[in-house]
């Protein structure tokens, strides 16, 4: 098996073989992250697509440093900043004031059973730009500075969209995960 | 609350890491192969080594023009090719050294060098006189009707030759030297100002041969270009010059099986946003008019997140335009060519090969409905720069003295393509029929 230097090589030659090793590689990583900042398939597959031919065309400037899984990574969060930039002013988000603060504590749950994929369809319940934010700040890593001028908000913005998808991630975890018997029945 | 959302954070970054998810089997198909140059950075580097290469041979050329003129004046008097045998009663006797100017004639190097050869082993030599060139000028004019002798000024640069006293005989029917009145007298003009222009076809050539290149190259014909402008020539001896110049070069590529439709703009969610890129062997189009529908009526070549699933033109009543889009690339164009001239009559013809330098300095992508241009966007992926090399024949036809008519039949092969993706290598080349007209000072 090949490996990843010489794949990136036959790409930047223009080999094609090489291209799709490299998307067959990693693609499903990949796919999971455009999933996690959609909405909806078609626009994960959009991105995902798009990603890997920003990967392609930037393979150029890869420096062999660092994890390059970090480096597609990034090209692909970077893909899906871009397309939530360009259409983010499409939803609405007020109504999220309605959700209510969730009852549990969940520092004392039990979030067994709760499997990745619960998880995903969890996070891509939520509005985008709460998804957003709390993606670039909890999976990511980023500050709310930097989210702040990534997204184009101010940074109490940022916090208070980072908090309400908490509150709605919390309450989401406590009825996939039925310890909130009250809510589910309710 | 903060500790509760530190958690709520870790449940999801821990639990979706190293998360996988099979993407759609068709995702792959849809991904271009989209490989940037691995020398790109090196483009500049390799236009700046051109450029030097290319000043350095015009310096060149300048030099050796400079030798070629101060060894060889063009303005001479010839002699026959016949032996010189002319003695007796009737010879006229008469010095010359080195002959005056009397007429400008045709450039006989050969014929020159037979009469000096025969004239040193003729009978007629009879001393060594140095004359000044005071003194010539008198001594031409009494020469008679087309009657003169031959020493250039070459003679006297030839090692192992001296200057040289012959006799001549100017009254005879039969003269042995002969003044060839030249039909042009242009060879003092080394300089000339050329303007023009020439429609071409192009061709283009898939060196890559995969299955994509080759499906997207049978969806594209390439439209007849033109190109004009003006440049300059330097004649660097009587067979030789060099040309230059800037020229304008508009190409283009008809892609053709691609539906579009006007009116999508009310369905448009994204304000203008790339909403549909189009995949063709120059670069992907990517539309920059959000009223423009595009769908590919066969291949898969229009991506977009609004497939025939998620939306139908025809059922939006969007309007039909056409099913062709063309894209349009327009370039600045520095040749550097050398011609070489193989007859030079009334009409000379000439061998013209040489470089072209090519800078992209425009590109759009337009549809057309009813004779009227519909804006649709932008070639992404477009080479900036291109080097082309051209081979073909010129025909000039002298109008005057200074001016003449330009007819130069020339093939041109693109050395890159226009593309700048690796897996794309199609080049281009084109056929095309320059005419102009020249001033030459």
């Amino acid at each position: 098996m090949p490996d990843i230097i010489n794949i990136i090589k036959g790409c930047l030659d223009g080999n094609r073989r090489d291209q799709e090793l490299l998307y067959r590689r990693h693609a499903a990583k990949l796919y999971a992250v455009c999933l996690q900042y959609s909405g909806n398939d078609d626009e994960a597959r959009d991105i995902l697509q798009e990603g890997f031919i920003k990967i392609f065309e930037n393979l150029i400037h890869y420096k062999n440093e660092g994890s390059f899984e970090g480096w597609m990574r990034r090209i692909v969060v970077n893909t899906a900043l871009e397309k939530y930039r360009s259409k983010h002013n499409l939803y609405r988000v007020d109504d999220i004031d309605l959700i209510p603060e969730p009852d549990a504590d969940p520092e004392t749950e039990d979030y067994a059973g709760l499997e990745a994929v619960d998880l995903l369809d969890i996070i891509r319940e939520l509005p985008p730009k709460y998804r957003m934010v709390f993606n670039l700040y909890a999976i990511e890593g980023y500050s709310h500075k930097e989210i702040s001028q990534m997204i184009n908000i101010s940074e109490g913005t940022s916090k208070s969209n980072l908090s309400r998808a908490r509150i709605i991630l919390q309450k989401k975890v406590t009825l996939y995960t039925g310890i909130n018997k009250k809510a589910i029945s309710g | 609350m903060a500790d509760k959302g530190a958690n709520i954070d870790l449940l999801f970054r821990n639990g979706l890491k190293d998360f996988e998810v099979l993407p759609p089997p068709d995702a792959w198909n849809n991904i271009f192969p989209v490989v940037r140059k691995r020398n790109r950075p090196f483009v500049y580097l390799r236009a700046a080594a051109l450029m030097a290469v290319l000043l350095s041979l015009s310096f060149l050329a300048y030099r050796y023009g400079i030798i070629m003129n101060s060894g060889n004046e063009d303005r001479m008097i010839a002699v026959r090719d016949n032996p010189v045998t002319r003695t007796g009663n009737n010879a006229r006797p008469g010095i010359l050294r080195r002959m005056p100017v009397i007429s400008p004639l045709p450039y006989r190097s050969t014929e020159r060098m037979t009469a000096l050869a025969e004239l040193d082993n003729g009978n007629q030599m009879e001393e060594e006189v140095p004359v000044q060139d005071n003194t010539l000028q008198e001594t031409a004019s009494t020469l008679a009707g087309n009657t003169a002798l031959l020493m250039p000024e070459m003679y006297n640069t030839l090692p192992g030759l001296s200057s040289k006293t012959y006799t001549f005989a100017p009254e005879s029917d039969n003269s042995d030297f002969e003044v060839f009145q030249s039909p042009r007298i242009r060879e003092g003009r080394r300089w000339s100002l050329i303007a023009g222009g020439s429609p071409s076809y192009y061709l283009q050539s898939d060196l890559a041969g995969n299955d994509l290149t080759s499906q997207m190259k049978s969806g594209e014909q390439s439209r007849l270009s033109y190109s004009g402008g003006v440049g300059f020539a330097y004649r660097i001896n009587k067979k030789l010059s060099i040309q230059s110049g800037v020229y304008y070069a508009s190409v283009g590529n008809e892609v053709s099986g691609i539906n579009s439709f006007a009116g999508f703009r009310p369905f448009d969610l994204t304000k203008g946003d790339r909403n549909f890129m189009v995949l063709t062997t120059a670069g992907r189009i990517y539309t920059e008019n959000p009223d423009i529908y595009l769908v590919d009526k066969a291949g898969e070549r229009v991506l977009t997140r609004y497939t025939n699933d998620v939306f139908d033109p025809f059922k939006s009543n969007l309007s039909y335009l056409s099913n062709s889009l063309y894209q349009n690339f327009t370039y600045i164009e520095m040749p550097v060519m050398l011609r070489y001239k193989v007859i030079d009559k009334s009409i000379d013809f000439n061998l013209i090969g040489g470089f072209s330098y090519n800078m992209l300095v425009n590109n759009s992508v337009h549809t057309v409905i009813d004779g009227t241009r519909y804006n649709v966007g932008k070639t992404d992926g477009l080479n900036p720069f291109i080097i082309s090399s051209a081979m073909g024949m010129g025909i000039e036809y002298s109008l005057s003295d200074k001016f003449s008519l330009n007819l130069e039949p020339t093939f041109r092969y693109y050395l890159n393509s226009f593309s700048d993706m690796n897996s794309v290598k199609i080049h281009p080349y084109s056929f095309g029929v320059f005419s102009g007209l020249s001033y030459r000072f």
